[in-house]
């Protein structure tokens, strides 16, 4: 493993304010409580609810082939799944990739995973009735279980993934992009992209759409942590389509403070994912420079003080 | 944004002026004493005259206030001395110090002191909990001229007291229980001294008092004579001498003459501890010395328990000493939130939910640590361990924290059973609170294990109990706990300082370490 930069053990408030830095009272104070209203969280919430809206205004997202909103619809849903070799069973309102089951292969009755381990239809029902009574959504209120098409991750992150599914997060602020970075999912963070359960970052330029820069568990990285691959010099293939969809959503969405992450489908090209109304702030050390100059920045285009 | 912090700025400012206003009107006007049915005014009056060798200096000891006696009003007068109020520096007692004038041979001290006993009730107040230091307790140990005796009789009865001892408390109360029962109450001018009096089972009150403290002495429990007065209407008020041991960890008050054991009634009102003499001064100290006790009618000064009504409404410390207990704790939950949200806004640390910190602590005070820390460790570990087997049989969340609340119940019930047989029975209380608010913490411990993994779940474990520590190391503080008690207004500045915290948009302490790579 190769950490960049030199060691020290801690930054004095003054440079994280010269390098402007946010930190989480002011990200919570001065963007999430004045630009998220928090009737509008339930969007972002019930990924159900944000599928919706994206298909309503033709923002490309995941095909749904079966929404499970009752236990009586378990038995149908399942006859659909015999049409099926690959999915992806989550619940709408999971968060950090738990209750995820993605089946990559099927061969007569036995399903396999993306590792290949097996599984039986009678595994999957189980898998789809604990989803909806709640085993995976906080606080443990009744669910709902979404049957998605899986998504073929872009051969350019071959050398990036070890397991799970890499995707983008895209901050957007009042309408604009204003930072974003590639999340590869690690061994430790067992195959989920979400960077405080130990996924990687990259920082992307949002101009060019290459990466550079790098986060793993809150230390500047240039390396993938577990396949030494540089983080580096990759350009992410339609970049500005991917800004795109993930502008519209967040104008539709109406929050203005918002994480959009997006997939990048081998054969689909940019798909929504989710959008996150309290986006987290590793992406600073993923980029190496901090969110308020951008900030500042794009108050000015917009001709706000 | 500026505005809102402007507002909160402005609303912690009102908070806190009318936080100090309301202190200010209860010190003003709630804390005149109120006269209730059962209260007493007593005058007790020195009138100390006096010759004495040139530059000689006296002590005279006084009164002062306790939990149940206050003295309301004082006046001294004194003719040719100059007098200095003083304390004692190991007593903590209060002394008049004494010197004569140039050119005066003889002097006088006058002195009047008005006590105010609260109604009965109150005197049942436990007396406070201090710590001896070891040289005060060497000090208690000492033999002195008048308590030492080395006679046969002597070894005779402690050798009866050492064969029925079992505890200091048990071998204290034999003690009691021989001074008030085998030594006759002699008249004043019967040995006065211990060893006479143990020799010869007949003593006057001093004697009774000194053979107790003797006895005390050489079992190893610090003890020390009082000399006082009992307040009843009397010209000619006499010195009564009682005795105080510590045990085990409070100065406890006999009276082997009239009986009274670990508890005084409060009438009874010590003057001077650790010495005989209200009046102490060089030996060639001539001295007359009369005392005289007056009953008083209710002062004007004082508001009458009628008048008072509205008023008490607004003072806890009229509550009932049981209730006190828990109101006291209840008020100090706010200012448990406090340190957790310090810790949580400004210093970054994380804690399983908002108050379980707070809660922990609490459960912990009501308890005491040592049942709550064998509380803690069980239940958590039962919940480790059931977790990791139940995980495997993929129950849903409701029913597997049930089963997992069972399991730490039966658990907790063996372990009080087991302590119940090694006759180390904890109190009720200590067992049932926290087991709800920690079977509480398992279940977030749990969610977090799911989200993010078991070393971080543990990692938040330990830094909830860092922040329960300290705000158990605060409600733990008595004076903390009477002070929220007494000025429950303080709860305003509390949410002042909240809100001030609420507003606070600058890094987090733990942020210089989250983000020391970007720069």
């Amino acid at each position: 493993m190769v950490r960049s930069g030199k060691l020290h053990f801690w930054s004095w408030p003054s440079e994280l304010r010269r390098n402007g830095i946010t930190g989480i009272n002011s990200r919570n104070i001065d963007l999430i409580f004045p630009l998220n209203p928090r009737s509008d969280y339930a969007l972002v919430d019930n990924k159900a609810l944000t599928k919706k809206l994206c298909e309503s205004r033709d923002i490309p997202a995941p095909e749904t082939y079966a929404l499970i909103q009752r236990f009586g619809d378990i038995k149908r849903s399942i006859d659909l799944l015999f049409g099926l070799s690959s999915f992806v069973i989550k619940p709408t309102r999971g968060a950090g990739g738990r209750g995820v089951l993605a089946i990559a292969s099927r061969r007569g009755n036995e399903f396999n995973n993306a590792k290949g381990e097996p599984f039986s239809l009678e595994q999957i029902r189980y898998h789809i009735s604990t989803i909806l009574s709640g085993l995976y959504s906080l606080s443990g209120q009744p669910d709902q279980a979404m049957v998605e098409k899986l998504i073929e991750p872009h051969p350019v992150f071959n050398g990036l993934t070890v397991s799970g599914t890499p995707d983008i997060r895209i901050l957007i602020y009042k309408t604009k992009p204003i930072m974003s970075m590639l999340r590869l999912p690690t061994k430790l963070s067992k195959g989920r992209a979400n960077l405080h359960q130990g996924a990687a970052g990259v920082g992307i330029d949002l101009e060019t759409g290459i990466t550079y820069g790098g986060v793993w568990r809150d230390r500047s990285f240039d390396v993938h942590p577990d396949t030494g691959a540089s983080l580096g010099g990759v350009t992410i293939p339609r970049w500005r389509n991917m800004l795109t969809i993930a502008t519209q959503l967040s104008c539709a969405i109406g929050l203005q403070y918002v994480g959009v992450d997006v997939l990048l489908d081998a054969e689909d090209g940019p798909l929504i994912l989710e959008a996150n109304a309290r986006p987290g702030l590793s992406i600073q050390i993923a980029n190496r420079c901090g969110l308020q100059p951008r900030l500042r920045e794009t108050n000015l285009k917009l001709g706000l003080s | 944004m500026i505005s809102r912090n402007r507002a909160a700025i402005l609303t912690a400012v009102i908070l806190t002026v009318v936080c100090a206003m309301c202190a200010w009107l209860r010190i003003k006007y709630t804390w005149k004493p109120v006269w209730a049915h059962g209260s007493g005014a007593w005058r007790l009056t020195y009138d100390t005259s006096f010759s004495s060798a040139k530059g000689g200096k006296i002590q005279i000891a006084i009164p002062d206030s306790t939990s149940y006696s206050r003295i309301f009003q004082e006046t001294f007068s004194h003719q040719g001395i100059w007098v200095d109020l003083l304390r004692n520096k190991r007593t903590r007692g209060r002394e008049a110090s004494v010197v004569s004038m140039a050119g005066h041979k003889r002097g006088r001290f006058f002195a009047q002191f008005d006590i105010y006993l609260k109604p009965d009730q109150q005197s049942k107040l436990p007396a406070a909990e201090e710590k001896l230091s070891a040289n005060d307790r060497a000090y208690y140990l000492r033999t002195e001229k008048d308590f030492q005796i080395t006679s046969p009789r002597l070894s005779d009865i402690m050798k009866q007291l050492a064969n029925q001892q079992k505890t200091k408390t048990e071998l204290l109360s034999h003690i009691f229980n021989y001074c008030a029962e085998n030594i006759i109450k002699g008249e004043k001018d019967t040995f006065s001294d211990a060893a006479n009096t143990l020799e010869h089972g007949i003593g006057n009150t001093l004697g009774r008092a000194r053979a107790m403290v003797t006895l005390c002495r050489l079992s190893k429990i610090p003890a020390r004579v009082v000399a006082g007065f009992i307040l009843e209407n009397t010209q000619e008020a006499q010195v009564h001498y009682w005795m105080e041991a510590f045990s085990p960890k409070k100065w406890l008050s006999y009276d082997p003459e009239n009986g009274y054991s670990a508890q005084l009634p409060i009438t009874f009102l010590p003057v001077s501890r650790d010495s005989i003499d209200i009046v102490r001064g060089p030996d060639t100290l001539i001295c007359q010395s009369r005392y005289s006790i007056r009953r008083l009618l209710p002062p004007n000064s004082f508001v009458s328990s009628k008048e008072s009504r509205l008023w008490s409404i607004v003072d806890l410390t009229r509550l009932p000493p049981s209730m006190q207990e828990i109101v006291s704790l209840i008020l100090l939950l706010p200012i448990a939130a406090l340190i957790t949200t310090i810790f949580r806004n400004i210093i970054g640390i994380q804690t399983f939910g908002t108050f379980t910190p707070s809660l922990i602590a609490m459960s912990f005070i009501h308890a005491d640590w040592r049942t709550g820390t064998i509380v803690l460790f069980i239940v958590l570990s039962v919940g480790i361990l059931a977790r990791w087997l139940l995980n495997k049989l993929q129950l849903l969340m409701v029913a597997r924290l049930s089963i997992i609340l069972a399991l730490a119940v039966l658990c907790m019930v063996l372990a009080v059973s087991v302590l119940d047989y090694l006759s180390l029975t904890p109190s009720a209380s200590a067992v049932v609170l926290p087991i709800v608010i920690l079977t509480m913490m398992i279940e977030r411990f749990n969610i977090i294990a799911e989200e993010d993994g078991l070393p971080n779940a543990l990692k938040t474990f330990a830094t909830t109990i860092l922040v329960a520590a300290c705000c158990f190391l605060v409600m733990k503080v008595a004076w903390v706990g009477r002070l929220a008690l007494i000025f429950p207004e303080v709860q305003l500045f509390n949410i002042a300082i909240l809100l001030l915290i609420g507003r606070y948009s600058g890094y987090r302490l733990s942020e210089i370490w989250r983000f020391r790579d970007i720069t």
